[in-house]
């Protein structure tokens, strides 16, 4: 009997599949606490009263039905949301594009160009660069200098303005273009020679090789670009937290950022955990979109 | 060769992950068991025998303040380990408003610091969900004097009956102003001023200077419950706002004349700085007469910090804070308290180093009065000697100046405090960006603040 026991147990060990579940392992326990555990907990406080020092209480929907009744804040923060997402993110596309396109002939120099249109986008996001900005667009700052030497004597405060503070995290967000841009180089690179080739012997411009090979063959990576950058355009957090902090008159007031001063700032960690929600069904939701219009634009036959 | 190199690391992580479980379970326990405890603990005398002395304890204390305040307090805890040998505490310090996200958070995970800077407005929310430990018990014992320090003083710790917090500096609100700019134009600032004084000299020092005047700012909260004191309109009633709406007119009407007659500083000019640092402030950052303010609004313990921030050869001076009824308004506070946090493991030692940190000469000549002027009068007496210039002169300020004309602080904020206090300041905010005048702004705040409050 105990032969028999260690005999399988021995059998288990050697089955493919238990090194299968024992390689995952470590990736499967940080997927549970830190993914799935935290969310199920989010998801539970968005239907409670919660202020973090006390425990819990359960009230149903009743965070929900405020944010959509009784919030003009949620409101706002999705206008300024989506204008932020929709304007920042083509206009990084067009000018991620634009430099690949530039960069792509390979010169001795272009290594060197490459990296440091590059690195923006890994300090961009920093908090070291946030700060620069604010500097930057400061009365006294870089933008008004500029402006002084060409002639124009101002001390206009483009962050204290409803209109242009909002506009200083778009120039932030579109000049972190670096990672679309790589992307673009390598499937720049993918595009194969002879069409070009045979568009010329045709007679075709420069210009109509652009539109004609260059932009359908690259839709798929546009479409790629667009989705993941829309993303993260949502999430956008860092750069208002610092620069704005959603001044003035919340207009740059970010959601997240939203969501972060209801949780932490206001203790209303239950309405805090229902804006996360609501957040991810319209990411959600703009990401089905987009895949719906996936088929009218984005070329997929092979090249 | 394979398949036993996959029976070793299945074995490993078997064997770590059932330690993973059984680890944090226990602690997970302990946890819940130890959290009835130390309410009990809180609540009735204290049996259990100090586990400081032999063995090594390990504490925390969490502050908020500026870099002098880290390094002071810091040098006065070391000390506190070398005097109490295998005693170690480390000092956690952050920002003012990243401090208590990071409190309530430790706090949700039952793992307050032992030792906690406290403010004023917070005490009832944390007291209330039992995270700190009633002081009483530990002064009838001895292990914790409070002789010295005046019962008013620590009336401000009680809640309930029991005393949950020790003040840890003396101060009051206090407007600090560019003394050398107004002397050199021969305008005069007297104390207990009244809003027409206040506006008087506004509209002097910018038609003489083009220097502008910054009122409070993105954290008027303290301001608005100074001001209402002398209309004896205490902020918040239960579940309420108190007072009339008509009431806080005056408030917002003095930004309302101060932005049509062009004193007011611009709005822009506090997009570009941190709200409450010292350093950023209008009075002593800023490139021109235009984007500079001839006065601040801050409390008596920051006039050090603020002469710091000055250019050179410009003198701050300080005054009261203008309001209708300046006498009415005053009140002396505690600019901040110390606490013992409730999930603390040694209470006994814990409350130890606040009867060092309050009591014992050595660590106040570390600290030197930088929180305040300190609690115990026989400390503040040793230490006044020892203090510069700028030091006396907010002896002085509280001594002469407020002492005198205040009357006891309003009772503590109660819970939505801050969302109505982040209404204000969107309602101020729109006021100065011209959106609403005094009226309308009075009406918007307090009927979206009584809104709040009823949901509470």
């Amino acid at each position: 009997m105990k032969e028999k026991k260690r005999e399988s147990f021995r059998h288990f060990m050697n089955r493919e599949s238990t090194a299968g579940f024992v390689f995952s392992l470590p990736f499967s326990i940080g997927f549970l606490m830190f993914m799935v555990v935290p969310m199920g907990l989010s998801l539970y406080y968005s239907f409670c009263d919660y202020n973090i020092l006390a425990p819990p209480v359960f009230v149903g929907m009743k965070n929900y039905i405020k944010m959509f009744t009784d919030d003009p804040v949620f409101l706002k923060t999705i206008g300024v949301t989506f204008y932020f997402a929709f304007v920042s993110v083509p206009m990084r596309l067009v000018f991620a594009l634009i430099v690949a396109l530039i960069l792509f002939k390979t010169t001795k120099a272009t290594a060197f160009y490459r990296a440091a249109y590059y690195l923006p986008s890994i300090i961009g996001g920093s908090v070291a660069v946030a700060i620069l900005w604010k500097r930057i667009f400061a009365t006294d700052g870089v933008v008004n200098q500029l402006l002084r030497i060409i002639g124009i004597k101002t001390s206009f405060p483009w962050l204290g303005n409803v209109n242009t503070a909002i506009w200083t995290l778009i120039i932030l967000a579109v000049w972190q273009f670096g990672s679309s841009m790589l992307i673009f180089l390598s499937s720049l690179k993918q595009i194969p020679v002879t069409l070009y080739e045979a568009a010329r012997v045709d007679g075709a411009n420069r210009f109509s090789q652009f539109f004609k090979i260059t932009l359908p063959l690259l839709t798929p990576t546009i479409f790629f670009n667009l989705v993941m950058q829309t993303i993260n355009g949502f999430l956008a957090f860092t750069q208002c937290f610092i620069i704005t902090q959603g001044k003035p008159l919340n207009s740059t007031l970010f959601y997240t950022v939203y969501m972060y001063k209801q949780s932490f700032e206001f203790y209303n960690t239950g309405y805090g955990a229902a804006l996360a929600w609501i957040m991810l069904g319209i990411i959600g939701l703009i990401t089905l979109i987009l895949f719906a219009t996936k088929k009218f634009w984005v070329y997929t036959e092979g090249v | 060769m394979k398949k036993k190199i996959a029976l070793l690391m299945s074995c490993c992580m078997a064997a770590a992950s059932l330690a993973g479980c059984g680890g944090s379970s226990a602690t997970a326990t302990t946890a819940a068991t130890q959290a009835p405890a130390t309410t009990q603990a809180a609540t009735t005398a204290p049996s259990k025998e100090a586990s400081g002395g032999s063995g090594d304890v390990k504490l925390t204390m969490s502050w908020w303040g500026n870099q002098v305040r880290n390094e002071r307090t810091q040098a006065a805890l070391d000390l506190y380990s070398e005097q109490n040998k295998g005693v170690t505490i480390e000092g956690q310090f952050s920002e003012w408003s990243d401090y208590w996200n990071k409190l309530a958070t430790s706090a949700a995970g039952q793992s307050i610091p032992d030792l906690v800077q406290m403010d004023y407005m917070y005490i009832d929310q944390y007291v209330k969900n039992s995270l700190l430990v009633d002081l009483k018990p530990y002064i009838e014992k001895g292990a914790l004097d409070v002789s010295s320090i005046s019962e008013n003083t620590m009336a401000s710790g009680t809640v309930d009956g029991g005393i949950y917090a020790i003040c840890a500096g003396i101060n009051s609100p206090a407007m600090m102003y560019n003394k050398t700019l107004l002397d050199k134009n021969g305008i005069t600032v007297k104390d207990y001023m009244t809003i027409d004084d206040f506006e008087a000299v506004s509209r002097q020092v910018y038609e003489k200077t083009g220097y502008k005047t910054s009122i409070v700012y993105g954290t008027a909260q303290t301001y608005l419950d100074y001001f209402m004191r002398a209309y004896d309109v205490v902020l918040f009633g239960d579940k309420k706002m108190g007072g009339k709406a008509e009431d806080y007119i005056p408030f917002f009407q003095m930004y309302e004349t101060g932005l049509k007659e062009g004193w007011l500083i611009d709005p822009g000019v506090y997009a570009e700085i941190s709200i409450g640092s010292v350093e950023q402030d209008p009075l002593v950052n800023g490139s021109s007469p235009e984007t500079m303010s001839w006065c601040a609004f801050a409390n008596s313990n920051q006039l050090t910090a603020v002469q710091n921030a000055a250019p050179e050869g410009v003198t701050i001076g300080m005054t009261t804070w203008p309001s209708p009824d300046p006498k009415k308004s005053g009140y002396l506070k505690s600019s901040q308290f110390f606490s013992v946090g409730a999930h603390t493991k040694n209470p006994d030692e814990a409350v130890k180093v606040l009867n060092y940190l309050v009591n014992s000469s050595d660590a106040n000549n570390i600290l030197l009065g930088e929180r305040g002027v300190p609690a115990s009068s026989k400390i503040a007496q040793e230490l006044s000697p020892k203090m510069d210039a700028i030091n006396q002169e907010i002896i002085r300020y509280i001594n002469e100046v407020v002492t005198p004309n205040s009357s006891p602080i309003n009772p503590p904020q109660p819970d939505g405090a801050s969302e109505v206090f982040n209404l204000l300041n969107q309602v101020q905010e729109q006021l100065c960006y011209g959106t609403f005048d005094a009226k309308a702004a009075a009406e918007e705040f307090f009927n979206g603040a009584n809104k709040i409050m009823s949901q509470k």
